[in-house]
């Protein structure tokens, strides 16, 4: 599903975010990316989702090369792939239920069909009965769901997470992590950024550790996935 | 790939670009709407600065109006000379008609004009002391109406062909009124060509700003649309729609503004041209002018915001925020 050869970044004025970093991730499966804050977990999302370019290497996105692929394929990569922030990134002006509907929107769905889909989305992540509340009156964990539900509403192959977690706390971070885990079940490849070692130990999930844009190391699944 | 798939396919997409645009259509209007007051004001000022160029232009239609429906303003009056019968004066009135068709052609008589002329004069008695009737054959010949350089050009041949008959003395016309009052239509026409390109220029300035400082406020709304896939043209589409809106919104003021005013001022123009023996009333636009100005108007804002969005996308994608390339 996704595969780095040798992929560098080097940010306008020098900064180096990635260096050579290289591997695979099976489609359907569960993956976590780590390393310290600075480490290029964040710019390694932002390549599979086509919003930079990598300076050297070839980054592969479902048998898409997206290094040399055109601009206009950032949309199509994009409603391809769901993602999933810190800080949420939900619109304050729109209830839940629009804030889930967007990816439906923008793909041009059917009235009918983007409720059904979006009431099915919120009713995964628990928050059917906060369909019509407004973003700011929940809290930090509902939020995320919201996030979750539009993420997946589309139905991607790919989810993407950068640091989901960071705001929660731990009961709510497993509680989150289970979520991701029930999503890659159904097929889709989960992509998760997060620095929360001690969650990432004990969900058994296989694990790239990235250190100063290197990847350090690659820890194996061991929960037989 | 089929055929038929390929058109399925094709009609999923269309019926999916229908979708998208039906959605920014009405939640363009929706925001609007939801900020009445700033979206009056922006309103106002369109409506205004449209009003402006739009009442020159029907100042001028009307004028144009007013002075060539009037056959005695431009009628060209022939005076024969001392002498000449009747016979002479129903000859050539018969050449003017074959020869040129004009409007109207009035024969007075020598004694006809001398009962007008002793009742506008007031002479009454001294005029009776007159031996003979000194007053020639008149005949007065309005051409046939159309725009200013039409009758002018109608009077100016009416003028030559009169002008070689022998029988008659001279002809008479105040010429030089009606072209000075053409060349002032003409200027006035100029002043609104150039009122309404600076007029056209200020709505899309208005608009551009108005959307400039709306994307300002959007731009993390547009940054989670792109994040989300959504492409330059969706994230454009309810900024191009809210300047349409606008636009078709000040238009629309502008109309009804003119309206009123033709109605405001309608009956005391009208009460005025009365005292000079003229009936007459004012035009406001027609429907085909009133779509064009809501069509320009509409364009006009679709313009504006058009060069505001494209401007500060632009600016975000190399900021970074809709991702770098």
């Amino acid at each position: 599903m996704i595969t780095f050869d040798r992929v560098s970044k080097i940010y306008p004025g020098g900064s180096r975010a990635l260096a050579d970093v290289s591997f695979h991730i099976e489609r359907g499966t569960m993956v976590f990316l780590t390393g310290h804050s600075g480490a290029g977990k964040s710019t390694l999302l932002r390549l599979i989702m086509m919003l930079e370019r990598a300076s050297r290497g070839q980054v592969i996105v479902d048998e898409r090369n997206l290094s040399d692929a055109p601009d206009r394929l950032a949309t199509l990569v994009r409603r391809n792939t769901g993602m999933i922030f810190q800080d949420h990134k939900l619109l304050k002006d729109k209830t839940v239920a629009d804030n889930v509907a967007l990816p439906l929107i923008i793909a041009g769905l059917r009235y009918a069909d983007i409720r059904k889909r979006v009431r099915a989305a919120l009713d995964k992540v628990s928050l059917l009965d906060k369909e019509n509340a407004w973003p700011l009156t929940l809290s930090g964990g509902e939020q995320q769901r919201v996030g979750i539900a539009r993420a997946i509403v589309g139905m991607p192959p790919l989810l993407l997470a950068d640091e989901p977690t960071g705001n929660l706390d731990p009961n709510l971070s497993r509680e989150l992590f289970g979520l991701f885990e029930q999503i890659s079940e159904q097929g889709v490849t989960v992509l998760i950024a997060s620095h929360d070692l001690e969650l990432i130990r004990q969900t058994r999930k296989r694990a790239l550790v990235l250190s100063n844009g290197r990847l350090a190391d690659d820890i194996p699944a061991s929960d037989g996935s | 790939m089929s055929p038929e798939t390929r058109t399925s396919q094709l009609r999923r997409r269309a019926r999916a670009w229908l979708r998208r645009h039906s959605y920014s259509f009405f939640s363009s209007l929706g925001v609007l709407l939801k900020h009445k007051v700033g979206t009056l004001m922006t309103v106002l000022v369109l409506g205004i600065a449209m009003f402006l160029p739009l009442g020159l232009y029907t100042t001028l239609n009307n004028l144009q109006g007013l002075n060539l429906r009037q056959d005695e303003w431009s009628a060209v009056t022939a005076y024969f000379k001392s002498g000449t019968q009747a016979e002479e004066v129903q000859r050539v009135a018969d050449a003017l008609e074959k020869r040129l068709g004009p409007e109207s052609i009035v024969i007075i008589s020598p004694a006809a004009g001398m009962v007008d002329f002793r009742a506008a004069s007031g002479f009454g008695d001294s005029l009776d002391m007159l031996e003979e009737n000194p007053l020639p054959w008149v005949l007065q010949v309005s051409p046939q109406q159309g725009s200013t350089d039409e009758v002018e050009a109608r009077i100016r041949e009416l003028t030559g062909f009169l002008q070689s008959f022998d029988s008659i003395e001279v002809t008479q016309f105040d010429y030089k009124w009606l072209q000075r009052l053409g060349r002032m239509m003409e200027l006035g026409q100029a002043a609104a060509t150039v009122l309404t390109l600076l007029f056209g220029l200020a709505v899309v300035v208005v608009v551009a700003n108005t959307i400039r400082l709306d994307v300002a406020s959007h731009s993390e709304e547009i940054e989670i649309l792109a994040l989300v896939g959504a492409g330059n043209a969706f994230v454009r589409q309810p900024f191009l729609y809210t300047g349409l809106w606008y636009g078709l919104m000040g238009a629309s003021l502008a109309v009804a503004l003119l309206a009123l005013t033709v109605l405001y001022l309608g009956r005391p123009l009208g009460l005025l041209l009365e005292t000079y023996g003229t009936v007459y009333s004012l035009r406001g636009l027609d429907a085909k002018h009133t779509l064009w100005v809501l069509f320009g108007g509409g364009f006009l804002g679709w313009l504006g915001a058009w060069i505001a969005v494209q401007r500060h996308l632009r600016l975000l994608r190399v900021g970074g925020r809709l991702g770098r390339r």
